[in-house]
């Protein structure tokens, strides 16, 4: 039976805030080539984010999003490392580093099971339909209303702010690097900003999507959205508009198969990315090709 | 210490079962990851890992238990799914490479989610079993599971080793492969089907998300120990072992720490051994050969000194004169004269530095080379005398005898350098 | 045949750059005037990109440095233009010709401040000097190459510099386009500016060029246009690598680290 109650709305509100968040830094880190790096730091910061449970007990708080966000510096320092100084390939090196920090938070997670309230399921796919029960309850006794929802919106607050601020500067690097180093922008800088605005939001939002599906959140609806259209603008709304649509249409999916609600959002993203390939791809019409055919012209592509 | 004999002495066979497992798996996976991180297509086995999810679940949901070949297939299923979507996106969208990969691994993973979550509310009890493809139980692999994963595994590593030379033109040079005749797109296709079932088998004792460790870090771990294909195969192998069997030990004795990120700490901790200690490509191999040669340039520096010291008449150079020559290091001084006296070069009394004899025909060769490349620079790439001195000051150090012969030979023995100052030869006096 | 002049508008002192370790330019040392049309010839692989962007920062140099107006790089950013290659850049970027062009104010504009109507003016004008005022609300994506290239030069306009820098310019472009493209340039330089271009046609190069640069790993020659074209310099330049030079720079890549590096 649907439903819409208070709820309800409070799911998809705290869900497409969320979504919109990370679309929006994900419309950037696509432009940028730099997809992957935003899976490797999501996965990357789980150690901060237990040792921040650890420290800060039940409270949580600044802790985790501090914790997390020196990991998130940690992992880029690492990979820079081992391109630079181990001369490892890019590729392995983001493999390298964000499977060991992942592993080590796995880790940490089961020797401090007793005292970090936090269990490997949640940092998979998160629980955002316990939501409405966790609430944020002054010293007083006065009852705010969701924690998580508190955090959502001053998550998307802190991102459109930071997209605003620096629109010129983040789309100028992210379209030629070394112009906006000859002009004397801070490139490094606005990159660094980026990926800590990037680790920020996953923290923010792995509560509620798990720490694995806020990728999903970050790349899909921008890949998507990407297909559908040529300018910035359009594609940084359409985005964001593609995040609302993924959050209620997740919701009551997620809810008529009993599901995740989490995990029912990144198949409908998934869904709407597989339909615009097939509408927007060069071959409008989908004519299926034995594979090893596809793969011999990926290799003749190759070759011119 | 119990624990430990007990482990490693196989007394239980279902703990020499395990240990054949994940001996068999380690090596087929960092077979496989090995040339597909020369191939530079690491992150395709990430995507591949988490995407083999979902097709756990559904060969879960369809046997309605954890049924060892229904799970592999249909984990086969999606990881080939998986694949072939990525490529067909990448030769029909604009997409970059990185947005497909990093789409389909956060999508499929989300569809694994899904499906995740409806067998766990559907309160089927062997529930706890599927849980443990997410991080790995080692422990959990039975007889029946280990036909399964050993007979893949070992097709996968015979598989990789006849074809050896098709895969290695696969990774190097694919076009020449098209040009000589090879079917690439077939071997290709192959090398894929490898790939996935490499992340099956895994999948059990790391776990799909850990998995792509598995696949990277072996082969970029082994990298810095050789060159060669085979050797670097067999490395990477080794490391693969090692770390396997110590996740499944602590596994073991821990009973509910998962195995895959023990795995994958024990792995990352050789990597790093490997990046720091290696010879020749360590990071601290090159550093103390980097000071090694910085040493070795200041004590050409001081022979140099000397030369010209005689050269403007005079006999030695006094310990003081030195330190003004190369003010603010002292002590390097003071050690590059003492390995210069160890190595018979220069003398020592009371505070005069001499050159001996093999000393003077040192700090000739040095001299020589310096004034044949300034020479070579002003003859060859007209650049004007006054600006050649610096980069022959590090050339110096660096050309070889047969660089030398070239070099004489080209400028035709001359005698003077660009500014007419006196070439030494072994033959001239000083 | 290496021309110095008095004065120069770029001074380039014993410059050596190296890629991982392998030396791509060696010992280049030259000074240029000012207000000239300057092109920067070679064979494939000769260091013609590398000496751009040694000039830009991009690249670091093992040893040497560029002067710019007689001071360092960061002290006169906001007066050099740059303009790279095509290839570097993805043209499936979800951007107008508009906004391409109007990149090109950022740099005096500084952080934050967002560009109004002064800026979209400068770019307007700076298109229709490339002849591209019909494109204006275009996406990148739907240009051709020679089109793409004018866009390119249109943003390096916007930058309102004394010194242009463009690494070939004229690579996919048509011969109208490349002779109306040369004329602008002219202009240019007629009014006082400095424009360095890398260039491969040795032909065209003649016509439109007043100083030449001619590199091949090291630096051929400098000098004016009628000094430098001449046969032996050519052959220098379009000849061969030197033997040694390639010797020693496989020796250089064997070692575990840069020596030439300080």
């Amino acid at each position: 039976m649907m439903t819409f109650d208070q709820n309800a709305f409070l799911i998809i509100l705290t869900a497409s805030l969320i979504a919109i968040s990370c679309g929006l830094l994900g419309v950037f880190m696509m432009l940028r080539k730099m997809s992957m790096t935003g899976d490797a730091i999501s996965h990357a910061v789980l150690p901060g984010i237990v040792i921040g449970f650890f420290v800060s007990g039940s409270q949580r708080g600044l802790e985790v999003i501090i914790g997390a966000g020196i990991l998130g510096i940690i992992a880029t320092l690492v990979i820079d490392w081992l391109r630079q100084k181990a001369r490892v390939q890019l590729d392995a090196s983001i493999g390298i580093t964000f499977t060991l920090l992942f592993a080590i938070g796995i880790i940490l997670i089961n020797l401090l099971a007793y005292k970090v309230d936090l269990d490997q399921e949640c940092v998979l796919y998160g629980e955002i339909a316990y939501l409405p029960i966790d609430l944020w309850i002054s010293d007083s006794g006065f009852n705010f209303g969701p924690r998580i929802t508190y955090l959502a919106v001053l998550n998307v607050t802190l991102v459109v702010a930071f997209i605003t601020l620096l629109f010129k500067e983040l789309s100028l690097t992210s379209f030629d690097e070394n112009f906006s180093t000859v002009i004397g922008l801070p490139t490094k800088g606005i990159n660094l900003a980026l990926m800590s605005m990037v680790s920020y939001t996953t923290v923010s939002s792995f509560e509620a999507v798990g720490a694995i599906l806020v990728v999903a959140l970050l790349v899909v609806p921008p890949a998507t959205a990407f297909l559908w259209t040529k300018k910035l603008m359009p594609l940084i709304q359409l985005t964001s508009a593609l995040g609302i649509f993924i959050a209620i249409t997740g919701y009551y999916c997620a809810y008529l198969v009993d599901s995740s609600i989490a995990g029912m959002m990144v198949a409908v993203s998934g869904v709407l990315f597989l339909g615009t390939v097939i509408i927007k791809g060069k071959k409008s019409n989908f004519t299926f090709e034995l594979p090893w055919k596809k793969s011999r012209l990926a290799l003749e592509d190759k070759t011119l | 210490m119990e624990d430990f004999l007990y482990f490693f002495t196989f007394q239980d066979s279902s703990i020499a079962f395990v240990v054949i497992g994940i001996t068999l798996l380690g090596l087929g996976s960092a077979y496989v990851g090995t040339y597909s991180f020369l191939d530079k297509k690491a992150l395709l086995g990430d995507a591949i890992s988490h995407a083999v999810l979902p097709g756990i679940c559904l060969g879960f949901m369809l046997a309605g238990e954890k049924n060892p070949i229904y799970i592999v297939s249909g984990a086969f299923f999606s990881g080939a799914l998986a694949t072939f979507l990525t490529s067909w996106i990448r030769n029909n969208t604009k997409l970059s490479e990185d947005a497909i990969i990093a789409s389909i691994l956060s999508i499929f993973f989300g569809f694994g989610v899904v499906l995740l979550t409806v067998i766990q509310k559907s309160g089927n009890p062997e529930m706890a079993g599927l849980n443990q493809f997410i991080f790995g139980n080692a422990i959990a692999i039975l007889e029946e599971d280990l036909y399964i994963y050993g007979g893949l595994a070992i097709l996968i590593i015979i598989t990789l080793t006849v074809f050896q030379k098709e895969f290695s033109l696969l990774v190097f040079n694919p076009d020449f492969g098209i040009a000589v005749g090879y079917p690439m797109g077939l071997i290709r296709l192959i090398f894929n089907v490898l790939m996935i079932l490499a992340v099956v088998i895994g999948i059990q004792a790391i776990g799909v998300v850990l998995m792509a460790a598995l696949l990277i870090t072996p082969g970029a771990a082994a990298r810095f120990w050789t060159d060669r294909l085979h050797k670097l195969l067999i490395i990477s192998g080794i490391f693969s072992v090692i770390s396997g069997i110590a996740g499944t030990y602590i596994s073991f004795i821990l009973p509910q720490m998962p195995t895959g990120p023990w795995v994958v700490v024990c792995l990352s901790f050789l990597a790093l051994f490997s990046f720091l200690f290696a010879p020749n490509k360590g990071v601290l191999s090159r550093t103390i050969s980097r000071n090694k040669y910085l040493r070795k340039t200041h004590q050409d520096h001081l022979l140099k000194a000397l030369h010209h010291a005689i050269e403007e008449g005079k006999k030695y150079l006094t310990i003081e004169e030195i330190y003004e020559a190369f003010p603010y290091q002292k002590q390097k001084n003071n050690k590059s004269i003492d390995d210069l006296i160890k190595n018979r070069l220069v003398t020592k009394n009371q505070n005069i530095i001499i050159l001996t004899n093999e000393g003077k025909s040192e700090s000739k060769r040095i001299v020589r080379l310096h004034r044949l490349w300034e020479l070579y620079l002003n003859e060859y790439m007209n650049i004007a005398p006054d600006h050649v001195h610096d980069t022959a000051e590090k050339l110096e150090h660096i050309l070889t005898p047969e660089m030398e012969a070239l070099l004489e030979k080209r400028l035709n023995f001359p005698k003077l350098d660009p500014h007419q100052e006196n070439i030494p030869r072994d033959y001239d006096d000083l | 045949m290496i021309t110095q002049v008095d004065n120069p508008i770029l001074e380039i002192h014993d410059l050596i750059v190296s890629y991982d370790q392998s030396p791509v330019l060696w010992n280049v040392d030259l000074s240029l005037p000012s207000g000239k049309l300057i092109g920067i010839l070679g064979p494939n692989g000769a260091g013609k990109s590398t000496l751009i962007k040694a000039i830009m920062g991009l690249v670091k140099p093992s040893s040497g440095y560029v002067k710019i107006f007689d001071k360092t790089l960061e002290q006169v950013r906001s007066r050099i233009s740059y303009v790279p290659q095509r290839e570097s850049v993805d043209w499936n970027f979800p951007a107008s010709v508009l906004d391409v062009v109007m990149m090109g104010t950022y740099g005096k504009l500084g952080l934050f401040k967002r560009p109004g109507k002064k800026e979209k003016d400068i770019a307007l004008s700076c298109l229709d000097q490339v002849g591209m005022m019909s494109f204006v609300n275009r996406q990148i994506s739907e240009l051709s190459g020679g089109q793409q290239q004018r866009v390119f030069i249109a943003r390096a306009l916007a930058q309102e510099a004394d010194l242009y820098l463009m690494d070939e310019p004229f690579a996919g472009v048509d011969m109208s386009t490349e002779t109306a493209i040369f004329h602008l340039l002219q202009e240019m330089t007629a009014q006082g500016k400095t424009v360095i271009v890398v260039h491969h046609d040795i032909h065209s190069a003649m016509n439109y060029f007043d100083w030449m640069i001619m590199l091949n790993l090291h630096l051929v020659a400098s000098g004016p246009n009628e000094k430098v074209m001449s046969e032996e310099l050519l052959r220098k330049t379009y000849g061969g690598k030197l033997n040694l030079l390639t010797k020693v720079t496989d020796i250089i890549k064997q070692k575990d680290f840069n020596p030439l590096k300080n």
